[in-house]
């Protein structure tokens, strides 16, 4: 209920403000909004399974897209950022695609 | 016993080591934080699991995230169109260049030629080089005839199981060069005019004829003495080798003679060698 009123608050924050984003952090955004994807369907879970905490949200949250950019990141300053962020993504891609197969069960039973 | 014992704990491993690492991460894709508050929190005997304001203000931050990446890329998608526009406007402007210039070049190849054509006139010397010119043009296939002659028809076998039931470019050469011998005085396959520097040759599986690739039936087009070439044709032996191809490949050979044929001068002439007449050095 509260998360559902942050995501709406956000969604028009956003579109109303349209907030400039600097140059250099634009090629990190759509990997922050990944890692970001992943957290919440991870808090989801843990919301449906009985065992969410705030602080463990916020803290994993902010450490996925700090840490996803950072990879991207090195890995651009490397040579290798597309490789990275590939990596990245089938990581964040098979825990959320597992994460939603539990949210799944929860909801449908099945 | 107990030294076997301690060393069968030590050889578990610890299970991202055994299972492979897509296989953990699929195991492990909830954060494990969340099971170990949990199981301490139990421990304490709390049981709050309410999402509160912390919550709320990482979801604002989630839905700002996505909001702003959404955004951007929407923003992106018009800049690559516009890109192509500017590209399909460049093309156009730089062909209309091309064609401009083509235009400028026929003008100033067409005042080469009346100029030429006024200078031969002014000078008896001039006039016969003119014909001379005309002469040597026909053969050469600098210039567009007009005559009477024979048409050719030729193509493939009507079903083609192998290369040899298709016309080669070996059996086209055998068929002009009879031609030639034949005493036809300018000819052209599928409209492009052959002079003493053209060649038939295979390209893949097309046959090119002045670097243009051409496409069955093709069509050769002689300027001749319409009565006499198709007679003496038959008698060359190439005339003969196409008539054995007819027969024995079923390839299709049509010929008939024409009033008034036109063929096109050649595309690809370059100067080679040129004199100053004595008088003029």
């Amino acid at each position: 209920m509260i998360a559902g009123l942050g995501l709406l608050l956000g969604v028009v924050l956003g579109l109303l403000l349209q907030p400039q984003v600097p140059p250099w952090m634009q090629p990190y955004l759509p990997i922050a909004v990944v890692a970001a994807l992943d957290a919440v369907f991870g808090a989801l879970r843990a919301f449906l399974d009985g065992i969410f905490d705030d602080k463990v949200f916020v803290v994993s949250f902010v450490s996925n897209v700090l840490i996803a950019a950072l990879i991207v990141y090195l890995g651009d300053k490397l040579g290798v950022g597309g490789q990275l962020s590939t990596g990245v993504i089938v990581v964040l891609g098979i825990r959320i695609f597992s994460n939603v197969a539990a949210i799944r069960r929860h909801l449908f039973h099945a | 016993m107990t030294g076997g014992a301690r060393s069968a704990v030590r050889s578990v491993p610890p299970p991202q080591a055994v299972m492979g690492l897509l296989n953990y991460i699929t195991a492990h894709s909830l954060d494990e934080d969340y099971a170990h508050v949990s199981a301490q929190r139990t421990a304490d005997g709390d049981r709050s699991v309410r999402p509160g304001s912390a919550a709320l203000v990482v979801m604002l931050l989630f839905g700002l995230l996505v909001t702003i990446a959404g955004i951007r890329t929407a923003h992106n998608a018009p800049v690559s169109q516009t890109n192509h526009a500017e590209l399909v406007t460049q093309i156009k402007a730089r062909s209309a260049k091309v064609d401009a210039r083509r235009r400028q070049i026929e003008a100033v190849q067409a005042d080469i030629r009346t100029l030429q054509a006024q200078y031969s006139q002014a000078t008896a010397e001039g006039q016969s080089l003119a014909t001379q010119l005309g002469r040597l043009g026909v053969r050469v296939g600098s210039v567009p005839v007009h005559g009477p002659g024979v048409r050719i028809v030729v193509d493939d076998a009507p079903s083609a199981p192998s290369a040899r039931y298709r016309v080669q470019a070996t059996d086209l050469q055998v068929l002009v060069n009879a031609l030639w011998l034949s005493g036809a005085e300018a000819i052209a396959v599928n409209g492009q005019r052959l002079t003493s520097l053209s060649s038939i040759r295979e390209a893949g599986t097309a046959i090119t004829v002045n670097f243009r690739s051409l496409s069955p039936p093709y069509t050769i087009t002689a300027i001749g003495n319409p009565n006499q070439l198709p007679a003496r044709f038959a008698d060359t032996r190439g005339g003969s080798t196409w008539f054995d191809l007819q027969a024995a490949f079923g390839l299709r050979f049509h010929t008939t003679s024409e009033e008034s044929l036109t063929l096109p001068a050649a595309h690809r002439l370059s100067l080679h060698l040129a004199t100053t007449p004595e008088k003029l050095r």
